[in-house]
């Protein structure tokens, strides 16, 4: 079994017990609405994981999805002021926030061969302005909240047969379509390659420019669906939504095993990485700690997994010389005998 | 059409091909020509422009001037990796060209995948079938679903010659295949190279190896200083020959006069069995005071990490250090405290902080000395500066001079006087005068001189023959990671060393 396959197993089992753990905390854990909730919060965090997950495949790294979440909404909310468009026309529209800037990240990273961080980091600083800068005003010119009524809108942050939320089958549609584009397509294959080598990609006829300004643009289209799910679930919208939301996605991709190097990733993984991280939040919370150490567990966590990765590694090196050594005092050994 | 290729039909040809990088030329009008289906061997030293000549052919850098013509399609000056490719030139690369993670398969049908039906979806059935048909046809051993990530260098070459051979490539282009393979690996791909050649497939074959060049060749090209020496047939090659061609005149004019004199005064560095695994095994010398300790073999066979590890750089496996007298395990740091320096390989990678002025480099590898507490004295370390500066005469003798706008001498010297500002013991000095003009050479060899003349030992790691029959007292030649031959107290020629380094000559020199 690959080092892969026995991670995967011991996140899973860690899973397993720390429900079993805060069910006998707190049995209200095991409650179906609970259940949905955490599976919701998951959702959420794992459609931009989805996308976040390919841009890691090409050793790439994506600061701005938390702002684009926050612009996309507040496109939404302009549209849902201002104007009495249908949601099929303006959902759409406002989903061009995530691809454009997406193409805008890409373009430059490309073009340019500039650090994807700084890029991203960029645009997120760009974005989070614009989310202000065009978030509806009351007449005294102070940002407004605004409470989302539309019907129609308010459609994606419902649950369909009572039960399940509809953000929890966008994602689980979004993640198993991905997983097969990434191993049955050649596009898919041409990103795997552009992470691992990108010398050797190009070499083989692949525009490893093209695929990562496409993959960008993947990216920041699942952060612009998140924040129609998330806006809408929230019925209401403000400028400041997503941003920071980063953090939770790198956890959950990390966790998933996908490489910070690059050339090594899937989305079965992230979406593991993501019903974890959603589950941490939610022991927090059932526990009744306060919710401001979030981000001091997310923080550790993507640590220890990076930790655990790279020893991991180094590890399998140091048990390969060995063996290497071994093999050579005992060739040596007969040699002279 | 005769399989051998003699007189068979060419298949590349150049003419008057040059090619200068700001400043020398590095190819000069050099006429070259492969046949359809024979082995070529290009030969020549380190820098004799073998490498820009494959540049050239595959499009990596473009040409100054000349024509090359390929299969009857002329050759724009204008040249890109991706179009030589498309035309039927593949390089079997050694490593790194292959997409880890992925299977052997995925490998060879990168942007090639067979599709279902009509569908964009990659048929992975039909694309393991293939391969596995490709792999049985010429009988290699792989597993068309194997990762990359699991099989041997070896086998990965296999990989590359079936991506190759996929996209049907007329001209296979190997440069220096066998470094990293074993006795049978070799073996296997001469085998494999014969089967190339029945189908039509030229093979271009780069090595220092003369003992490879002779089993395989049809015929040999010698470079020589960016020029073409001679094209040998197949019944003028000898080793001895080619490498009489690679060599030329340098020999009698610097090389040969050089007689080794041995200096036993006391053991500064007594290393016994040292061995990293892969890299070099069992290495074992004694190197003693104001000794210059050469150490010659081809690019790969050991050397700069043999001085790495002795450093503290990189850790060994098994083995011992003893240093004036007493056990040594190396690290960096305490190397410095001991008196001893490094001048790496690569000086503008890991030598100088380019963006940094003459001073803060000189300051850098003396802080102990100057910020003794920690906070940088800027009075000494400036005296410091002026002191390694006016030692080694370096232009311009500006103190405040960014390190990266000097010349590639002036930049050697800087790294230089990093460690003559210091009361020195041991110096490890690898390739010091590459890309280095000749009269800063000249001074860099007049300072190594003079360094063992004052008692410090010095290990010289160099390519350049002359450079280290010139430099040392004594020369150890390494051959894939172990010490092949010890020349000392004789003549030495660069000729003796390359032969060694090459593996023509067993134990043919006893001293």
């Amino acid at each position: 079994m690959s080092s892969h396959a026995v991670r995967r197993i011991i996140l899973l089992g860690l899973m397993v017990v720390i429900v079993i753990m805060i069910t006998l905390v707190n049995p209200v854990f095991l409650s179906t609405g609970n259940i949905m909730k955490l599976f919701q919060e998951a959702s959420q965090t794992g459609i931009v994981a989805v996308g976040f997950t390919l841009v890691m495949i090409t050793g790439g790294i994506d600061m701005s999805i938390g702002a684009v979440i926050a612009v996309t909404s507040m496109v939404c909310v302009n549209f849902l002021s201002y104007t009495h468009l249908p949601v099929w026309v303006f959902v759409p529209i406002s989903l061009l926030v995530g691809v454009l800037t997406g193409l805008f990240n890409g373009w430059f990273i490309t073009r340019f061969r500039l650090p994807e961080f700084i890029v991203t980091l960029a645009s997120k600083s760009i974005l989070t302005g614009t989310a202000l800068v065009i978030a509806v005003k009351d007449s005294m010119g102070f940002v407004q909240n605004v409470y989302i009524q539309n019907e129609a809108y308010l459609w994606f942050g419902g649950q369909s047969f009572g039960l399940v939320y509809r953000a929890t089958f966008a994602f689980l549609i979004l993640g198993v379509a991905t997983q097969l584009f990434m191993k049955m397509t050649r596009s898919g294959t041409n990103i795997f390659a552009s992470g691992a080598n990108p010398q050797a990609a190009s070499l083989s006829g692949i525009n490893t420019s093209k695929t990562v300004i496409g993959v960008y643009m993947f990216s920041g289209l699942c952060a612009s669906i998140a924040a129609v799910f998330i806006s809408s679930r929230m019925m209401t919208a403000m400028h400041e939504l997503g941003i920071g939301s980063e953090m939770d996605v790198i956890a959950a991709v990390v966790l998933g095993g996908t490489s910070f190097s690059g050339g090594f990733g899937d989305i079965w993984g992230t979406m593991l990485g993501a019903f974890f991280m959603a589950l941490i939040k939610n022991v927090i919370l059932k526990m009744g700690i306060s919710p401001w150490v979030q981000p001091i567990v997310i923080g550790g966590i993507i640590v220890i997994t990076v930790i655990v990765d790279v020893s991991q590694k180094k590890l399998a090196d140091k048990l390969a010389t060995k063996a290497k050594l071994r093999k050579l005092t005992a060739e040596s050994g007969q040699a002279a005998a | 059409m005769e399989i051998n290729g003699e007189n068979g039909a060419i298949l590349l040809e150049c003419r008057g091909v040059s090619k200068s990088y700001a400043g020398p030329l590095v190819l000069d009008k050099v006429d070259f020509s492969i046949r359809k289906g024979e082995v070529h061997s290009l030969v020549g030293e380190n820098g004799a422009g073998k490498s820009t000549l494959i540049k050239v052919i595959t499009g990596v850098t473009n040409r100054d001037s000349g024509e090359i013509v390929f299969d009857g399609t002329p050759i724009p000056i204008e040249h890109s990796r991706k179009a030589s490719q498309d035309l039927g030139i593949a390089v079997i690369y050694q490593e790194l060209s292959l997409i880890p993670g992925m299977t052997v398969a995925q490998n060879i049908f990168l942007t090639k995948e067979p599709l279902l039906g009509h569908t964009r979806l990659i048929d992975v059935r039909k694309m393991n079938k293939m391969a596995q048909a490709l792999i049985d046809k010429y009988q290699f051993p792989l597993k068309a679903a194997e990762p990359i990530d699991r099989i041997s260098i070896a086998q990965r070459q296999l990989v590359e010659i079936l991506k190759a051979l996929s996209s049907n490539a007329s001209l296979m282009i190997m440069d220096e295949p066998t470094s990293s393979l074993t006795k049978t690996e070799v073996e296997m791909l001469f085998s494999i190279i014969h089967t190339l050649k029945a189908e039509g497939i030229s093979v271009l074959y780069i090595s220092h190896r003369m003992e490879e060049v002779y089993a395989l060749s049809d015929r040999v090209t010698v470079l020589r200083d960016g020029k073409l020496v001679s094209v040998l047939e197949k019944e003028q090659i000898s080793p001895a020959e080619i490498i009489r061609l690679m060599i030329g005149h340098k020999l009698e004019e610097t090389a040969l006069h050089h007689h080794l004199v041995s200096k036993n005064g006391k053991v500064v560095l007594d290393v016994e069995g040292l061995t990293s695994v892969g890299k070099f095994a069992d290495i074992t010398f004694q190197l003693h005071e104001g000794e210059v300790l050469g150490i010659g073999g081809l690019v790969g066979s050991g050397r700069t990490e043999l001085v790495r590890a002795l450093y503290g750089i990189d850790s060994f496996d098994a083995g011992l250090v003893k240093y004036l007298g007493r056990p040594f395990v190396p690290s960096v740091r305490r190397s410095i405290e001991l008196g001893i320096g490094f001048i790496p390989e690569e000086r503008r990678l890991q030598g100088i902080l380019a963006t940094q002025s003459i001073t803060r480099n000189i300051g850098i590898a003396n802080l102990d000395k100057l910020a003794p507490i920690g906070v940088v004295n800027g009075k000494t370390e400036r005296q410091y500066s002026e002191k390694g500066i006016r030692l080694l005469n370096v232009k311009p003798p500006n103190p405040e001079h960014l390190a990266g706008n000097l010349s590639g001498g002036n930049q050697q010297k800087v790294v230089l006087a990093k460690w003559l500002v210091r009361d020195l013991k041991l110096i490890f000095i690898d390739e010091p005068t590459v890309g280095i003009d000749i009269g800063a050479k000249e001074e860099i060899y007049e300072h190594i001189k003079k360094l063992a003349g004052q008692g410090v030992s010095v290990i010289l790691v160099s390519s350049d023959l002359p450079e280290l029959t010139r430099l040392s007292d004594r020369v150890l030649v390494l051959r894939k990671g172990k010490i092949f031959h010890e020349f000392k107290e004789c003549v030495l020629t660069g000729e003796m060393i390359l032969r060694v380094a090459s593996g023509i000559v067993e134990e043919a020199y006893e001293n």
